[in-house]
């Protein structure tokens, strides 16, 4: 890796944004590709904070502070990737399910995707399994993430993977879930495809599947 | 023992006649199932039916349901604090931030509004005047007419739940490192109230404090130790240095990475030490010597979807680790919430009194 791109990974691990902006505005300006910025500085930038994270060196201020530099610099050469070949490595929709309001958790984990290269559909809190339904649909996603933080509503989480199962999807996608009171054992029982305990694993989680 | 004694007793990690068990809160919804559809029974009887030692937080006896927190303008905020309808023992600032009430009547925290130092203003707006004395003279005669023979306690904040939940967990993270003095200055803010709440609640006959400060889920703490020593414990030391009475603390999750700071507190009591994220026998092994352990009867799952057969068997367990030589209090690993299953919750009053002898 070049200095230039390896000092663009080390700013975005640090979650210095001004910097990074600067950096890349340079780094566009001596030719270097778009693509080779996301692909060989700002992706990898991703998963070394989730490294660390999951080893306990990070703690999640930290980890937002590269999740929102990694957000702005993805802004910042939006328009420079749309000229080229870049692709993202594949749609999520992700969302709260029924009954249940909270939205932290997916929220961090929506950031850690758009981090980690993927395209993240939002569909916000106490989502009916008839939307994400809707929104497998007409997105083609191809993955499913559920949210929930309390016990009461992680049926819900159920509740979506046989309306997804009705309506003739649940081949198309994976599903991932996730949430405070979530496990392994319970995403085996309602025939998730992934259960993750933070945002990052969900990334990990994401990226072996594809591979 | 008297139900108070044995509680006290386990606070300060002795050993008593038998294991107590004190709730953090046993929500209204469930109280009322377990007294068989009454509404007016008082929080003596609630204990008796169970078999608990002791109580705080709030009873639907006394009057019909208020409005929830999410529907009530700021001003309504205070006059409630001032002029409780319903049997409370809560001294907890509300939180600054937009609510949402979900269908069921819980409320959640939809945007916090701390977001700014305009934002402060707001502390005018949504803090009840701490020294006002109506909520202490209703609180103190309840106290007299039905402690009988528990525990009585009052859950009080350090100020850190009320700063993260105001500012909102992902604006607050990155508040740290784009403002950090209005962090502190939001932290200094709801910790300088609760101070002035505890100097008038340490003339009150009550036995001991619980403070509700969550730090964490279940993978690790929202900050590091370093983070934990910058911004939280100058202004939750304040608050703890002006407590005169026994006091415990409740963070979900695990905190065991800045356990050794939040120690250094001076708390009696740590609590709920949630299954998925502390082992309870590190926890005996380590600070069993230090503190009072509380909790640890799993929520997510054991009392919410499993049978009483297994809500018998992991209150046998947690009672032959932890209750080792005194020092604990079984509890459920937050509260008895309203989506506990009825039936697990007198499984859990029947195996406490069958395994907690000692």
């Amino acid at each position: 890796m070049s200095d230039q791109l390896e000092k663009i990974k080390d700013l975005c691990v640090r979650g210095k944004r001004v910097e990074l902006l600067a950096e890349l505005k340079t780094a566009l300006a001596a030719g270097i590709e778009a693509k080779t910025l996301m692909t060989d500085a700002l992706i990898p930038a991703m998963s070394v904070i989730g490294e660390k994270y999951s080893k306990g060196e990070y703690f999640l201020p930290h980890m937002m502070l590269g999740a929102r530099a990694m957000s702005e610099a993805m802004e910042a050469i939006k328009s420079e990737l749309s000229k080229g070949t870049y692709e993202r490595k594949a749609k999520a929709v992700v969302g709260t399910v029924a009954g249940d309001f909270h939205d932290i958790g997916k929220n961090i984990v929506k950031l850690m995707l758009e981090g980690g290269g993927y395209e993240v559909i939002d569909l916000g809190v106490d989502v009916s399994p008839e939307r994400f339904v809707e929104a497998v649909k007409n997105e083609s996603p191809r993955f499913v993430m559920l949210s929930a933080l309390i016990t009461l509503t992680m049926e819900s989480m159920r509740g979506t993977i046989e309306a997804l199962s009705s309506a003739g999807l649940r081949g198309q996608v994976l599903i991932g879930v996730g949430g405070a009171p979530v496990t392994q054992k319970f995403a085996d029982e309602i025939g998730a495809d992934f259960y993750s305990q933070d945002a990052y694993g969900c990334v990990e989680k994401c990226n072996q599947l594809l591979r | 023992m008297k139900p108070k004694e044995r509680v006290m007793t386990a606070l300060m990690r002795g050993q008593p006649d038998q294991v107590p068990w004190v709730e953090n809160e046993v929500e209204e919804q469930l109280q009322i199932r377990i007294m068989g559809g009454r509404t007016d029974y008082t929080p003596g009887e609630l204990c008796r039916a169970l078999g608990m030692d002791g109580f705080g937080y709030h009873f639907p006896t006394g009057g019909a349901g208020s409005a929830s927190q999410a529907l009530q303008t700021s001003k309504s905020i205070k006059e409630a604090f001032y002029f409780p309808k319903k049997i409370t023992f809560d001294f907890v600032p509300p939180w600054i931030a937009d609510m949402g009430v979900e269908p069921g009547g819980r409320t959640y925290v939809k945007r916090g509004l701390l977001t700014d130092r305009d934002s402060l203003k707001l502390f005018d707006e949504f803090l009840p005047d701490p020294d006002h004395p109506a909520r202490y003279e209703q609180v103190a005669k309840w106290i007299e007419q039905y402690r009988e023979d528990y525990a009585v306690y009052a859950r009080i904040r350090l100020g850190t739940a009320s700063t993260i939940e105001s500012i909102g967990l992902d604006v607050f993270s990155l508040m740290m490192f784009d403002d950090p003095d209005l962090v502190k200055e939001i932290h200094r803010r709801f910790s300088e109230w609760t101070v002035r709440v505890i100097e008038n609640l340490n003339k009150l006959d009550l036995d001991f404090y619980w403070a509700n400060d969550d730090h964490a889920d279940t993978k690790m703490p929202w900050v590091n130790m370093e983070m934990y020593e910058e911004f939280f414990k100058p202004y939750q030391k304040m608050v703890a240095d002006a407590i005169r009475k026994p006091w415990a603390f409740h963070s979900d999750g695990n905190i065991f990475p800045i356990l050794d700071g939040l120690v250094s507190l001076g708390m009696n009591a740590i609590h709920p030490i949630q299954p998925s994220a502390m082992d309870i026998a590190r926890m005996k092994r380590e600070y069993g010597s230090k503190v009072c352990l509380i909790g640890n009867i799993d929520l997510d799952y054991t009392l919410t979807l499993g049978t009483p057969e297994e809500v018998d068997k992991e209150v046998k367990e947690r009672i032959e680790v932890a209750g080792k030589g005194g020092g604990y209090i079984i509890s459920s690993a937050n509260s008895l919430t309203d989506y506990c299953k009825t039936e697990n919750v007198w499984a859990m009053s029947k195996a406490v009194k069958k395994y907690g002898k000692y």
